[in-house]
């Protein structure tokens, strides 16, 4: 019976802008009404003109920072006087210069927080709640005229990125089929999330990668450079691939049951493995008590299954209705205990 | 020595004749190889830009005709009569530049009174430093007093206090007077003083008073007719009418009441009168036009994902803040530091030593990386002054420290060209060293300072690695709330949608991202070129 005059006040506004994704709205309605919420009369009154207002501040990954961006632009066209500023400093940099200091209120992981940084945050008595907002699927291209390696597997990428790939590695010297010519490889830059996920899942250990490679925090460097000879290889988030996919390749690959292109479908069934992977926010919990971060972090998790904002706007897999709501069901717990 | 003249007189001739003038020509066309190669590589990548930014590929070639036709062609034609008749070019030119100025001075006033401080935030200061000044100025030319120059210094060493400290009754003056009244009191008052002055100074011809009382009356008279404007608020026309309409009056009254100069009118005139014709004529005969990427709903809304939408102002809105501040920090800590440098410290002895090595350092200052100064801004005012990460102050000091040696550089060397000369004459005449340094070098050492000023203050508004180091929000969606608030500028911004994967926004969005902040710029240099070349033509 533990409830907050804040929570109940933004949950009237969220009501108003749930349309979209009603359901979810709704459902996350009767959760509410279910929880009981003594002093709720008089704020759900006047629910509809309570303007939130204060400000937001993100940090974190570079990934999920286009997804922020969006749902970010679109809570501020019902809630105009809530100050948003995002600043992408990958997910590492963000929990350790910003996050866990309490300079930011959310922090975007494209990975789970680690250990070391809750303990991190912990000391400065910053706890973090994880939600998951979106599924990333990370894409290995390959130049169009690349005829040959359009289906790889695991085995072969680890070859090819692993930290023992010599510089002068051909791609004969990783499949004798493969033409004798060098590869030329563009990945992404060590500080990024990108990185530390495909080293884990392809090379089994994060940070293991070869130091003969173009590193990068922008996408499209990467795809440039890959279009610039038909030797070369890269990979970055499916995002761009998604908007741009005839400039370059994708590879399908194979994790021991077949070849599987990356898609929407794929990832989302988890039929595209080793590469797809889930996208992070952490809120501070200490901050959820404060009335516009928690609105906003709702509606981040609403957002987070619509498939116009996360699949058509950023390029990534949206959430399915059941995964949101146990996620709001989670937040809202996390509330209630700051409240 | 005999022997030597000897024999330059009998072989002088082949001698001179031996002089090969090959290498003088071959330097010649080497310089000028290396001011094309800078010059053709910085228009090709600004014709790019502008290209891309004002969607000229979508213009069909019946626009570009109709272009020609309406812009081009009388532009041209008065250009060539303009070279027969030069008195008519300058008034051209004239008119143009005022008008130009006018608009940019305008906009930049509004963004800066307007937006950033707010009309009574501005009246607090207004009344607690510029009234003071004001009028220990007038006093001080009515009455020879000494004491008023101290007690300028006192005021602007206090009036700042005063007007924080008082900012809540003050600004509540300023509320209750509302926008527009308190920018009649603060900003057309001043002018009608100043415009008096200049038409009784300086031109023959109308009589000062009237054009004062003019400046009090019209913006009044004409407040019926801006209501009937949607855009224009009664506030934007109180500042636009000092910055654009006064001058712009003077100026073309002037130019009409001389008779030779009247043709010189035709040319802005037919220039407007095309213009405006080009964006009327092809509507009505249905010619599609370019389809800019820069124009008025790009700079006065918020980024977004969707390129159509995507917008730059609280990136704009956040860099002007940022950039005034850093003006006012860097003039005041830079030119200080100038003339003590060259003034005052010793340089002679052990304390001599001392201020060689300060010198040497500055020097040297100047070639740190700019990120390094970002993490000296983080750890000192982010973290130990605790001014907040991201904020503009943050932001401000940090960028200030940053050119504060280009701008200590730059005035030194303004103030050491000053001739002696003119400094002994001084003292000679009985002048103390404040005198000499207020009266005979500041005045000659000021176009030097501001020119040094507006290169390092380009360089500040194009940052961005600082502003990473320090926190600067990558993306924001309203302009800062104030010095602590935080803020983005227009680097940031622009560098984030560069990495954006969608066409749109490679080729529009960000072309005319880098065309406002040339924009920007341009407006910041032509104030401080304007201010220059005041003081270069004064005669001190």
């Amino acid at each position: 019976m533990t409830d907050d005059r804040a929570r109940t006040a933004s949950r009237r506004s969220f009501l108003t802008t749930a349309g979209a994704v009603g359901a979810v709205g709704l459902a996350g309605c009767t959760e509410e009404s279910g929880n009981g919420n003594g002093e709720s009369g008089g704020s759900e009154d006047t629910g509809t003109s309570t303007e939130l207002s204060g400000e937001i501040d993100i940090t974190g990954s570079s990934t999920v920072f286009p997804l922020a961006t969006a749902v970010a632009e679109q809570f501020r066209k019902d809630n105009s006087e809530v100050d948003i500023s995002i600043q992408s400093t990958g997910s590492g940099g963000g929990f350790e210069n910003f996050f866990c200091p309490g300079e930011s209120d959310i922090n975007n992981a494209s990975r789970p927080i680690k250990d070391s940084e809750k303990e991190n945050c912990m000391s400065n008595d910053v706890v973090s709640h994880e939600v998951v907002v979106a599924t990333d699927a990370l894409t290995v291209v390959i130049n169009n005229e690349n005829d040959w390696a359009t289906e790889m597997t695991v085995e072969e990428l680890e070859q090819i990125w692993g930290p023992d790939a010599s510089a002068d590695q051909t791609w004969a010297d990783v499949n004798d089929q493969w033409p004798d010519e060098e590869i030329e490889r563009f990945g992404a830059a060590e500080t990024s999330g990108t990185f530390d996920y495909f080293t884990e899942t392809i090379m089994g250990e994060e940070g293991a990668h070869t130091q003969d490679y173009e590193p990068t925090e922008t996408d499209r460097t990467i795809v440039q450079g890959v279009q610039g000879s038909p030797y070369a290889i890269g990979y970055f988030g499916f995002a761009y691939f998604f908007q741009n996919p005839d400039q370059v390749t994708a590879v399908a690959i194979d994790d021991g049951d077949g070849p599987v292109k990356p898609s929407l479908e794929t990832a989302a069934s988890g039929e595209y493995t080793p590469l797809s992977r889930p996208l992070f926010t952490y809120p501070n919990e200490n901050r959820l008590s404060e009335d516009h971060i928690a609105e906003f972090m709702r509606y981040f998790i609403e957002q987070s299954t619509s498939e116009e904002v996360v699949a058509e706007q950023v390029g990534y897999v949206p959430r399915s209705d059941e995964q949101a709501q146990k996620e709001l069901d989670e937040l809202n717990a996390a509330i209630e205990e700051m409240g | 020595m005999a022997t030597g003249t000897e024999r330059q007189g009998t072989d002088g001739t082949a001698a001179f004749g031996g002089v090969s003038r090959l290498r003088g020509v071959v330097f010649q066309y080497v310089t000028f190889a290396a001011s094309l190669f800078g010059i053709l590589s910085l228009a090709v990548l600004l014709g790019y830009v502008f290209w891309d930014a004002f969607g000229l590929e979508t213009a069909e070639s019946a626009w570009y005709a109709t272009m020609v036709v309406t812009v081009v062609l009388p532009v041209a034609g008065f250009l060539l009569y303009a070279r027969r008749n030069p008195l008519a070019g300058r008034t051209a030119l004239e008119l143009a530049a005022t008008a130009t100025g006018g608009v940019l001075s305008g906009f930049a006033l509004v963004v800066v009174l307007e937006v950033i401080a707010g009309s009574g935030l501005w009246f607090a200061y207004f009344l607690a430093v510029g009234v003071p000044l004001g009028a220990l100025y007038l006093y001080g030319r009515r009455v020879e007093a000494s004491w008023t120059g101290l007690a300028v210094l006192g005021v602007l060493v206090a009036g700042p206090v005063a007007g924080t400290v008082l900012l809540g009754p003050l600004s509540r003056i300023g509320g209750v007077l509302g926008g527009p009244g308190v920018y009649y009191l603060s900003v057309i008052a001043p002018t009608a003083l100043v415009a008096r002055h200049v038409v009784d100074g300086y031109l023959d011809g109308p009589n000062g008073n009237y054009v004062a009382l003019a400046t009090l009356v019209v913006p009044i008279l004409a407040v019926p007719a801006v209501d009937t404007v949607a855009v224009l608020s009664r506030s934007v026309w109180l500042l636009f009418f000092p910055t654009l309409v006064v001058p712009f009056s003077i100026v073309a009254g002037r130019n009409l009441a001389a008779p030779g100069r009247r043709v010189g009118v035709v040319g802005p005139l037919a220039f407007a009168l095309g213009v405006g014709l080009l964006a009327v004529v092809p509507d009505l005969l249905g010619i599609t036009g370019p389809s800019p990427w820069f124009d008025w709903q790009y700079v006065t809304s918020a980024p977004s994902q969707t390129a159509e939408q995507a917008g730059l102002y609280p990136a704009i809105i956040g860099s002007i803040f940022m950039i005034v501040l850093v003006a006012l920090l860097t003039l005041v800590l830079g030119v200080g530091a100038a003339l003590y440098l060259e003034e005052y410290a010793p340089s002679s002895g052990p304390a001599g030593a001392v201020t060689q090595l300060i010198r040497i350092n500055i020097s040297n200052l100047a070639g740190v990386p700019s990120v390094v100064y970002g993490i000296l801004g983080l750890a000192v005012f982010a973290n130990t002054l605790q001014f907040g990460f991201g904020t503009v102050i943050t932001a401000a000091f940090t960028l200030s420290l940053l050119i504060l040696p280009i701008v200590i550089i730059s005035a030194r060397e303004a103030i050491r060209s000053v001739p002696d000369s003119l400094r002994e004459a001084s003292y000679g005449m009985g002048a103390t060293r404040w005198q000499t340094i207020k009266n005979v070098i500041m005045p000659r050492a000021i176009p030097g300072i501001l020119t040094g000023t507006i290169l390092a203050l380009g360089r500040a508004i194009g940052e961005t690695a600082p502003l990473i180091m320090i926190g600067v929000a990558t993306t924001k969606f309203s302009p800062p709330s104030g010095l602590f608030g935080k803020m983005t500028a227009m680097p940031m911004q622009v560098f984030t949608w560069s990495s954006y994967p969608s066409e749109a926004f490679q080729h529009g969005v960000v072309a005319a991202g880098v065309v406002t902040l040339l924009i920007v710029l341009l407006t910041m240099n032509s104030v401080a070129i304007l201010l220059r070349n005041e003081f270069e033509r004064g005669d001190y």
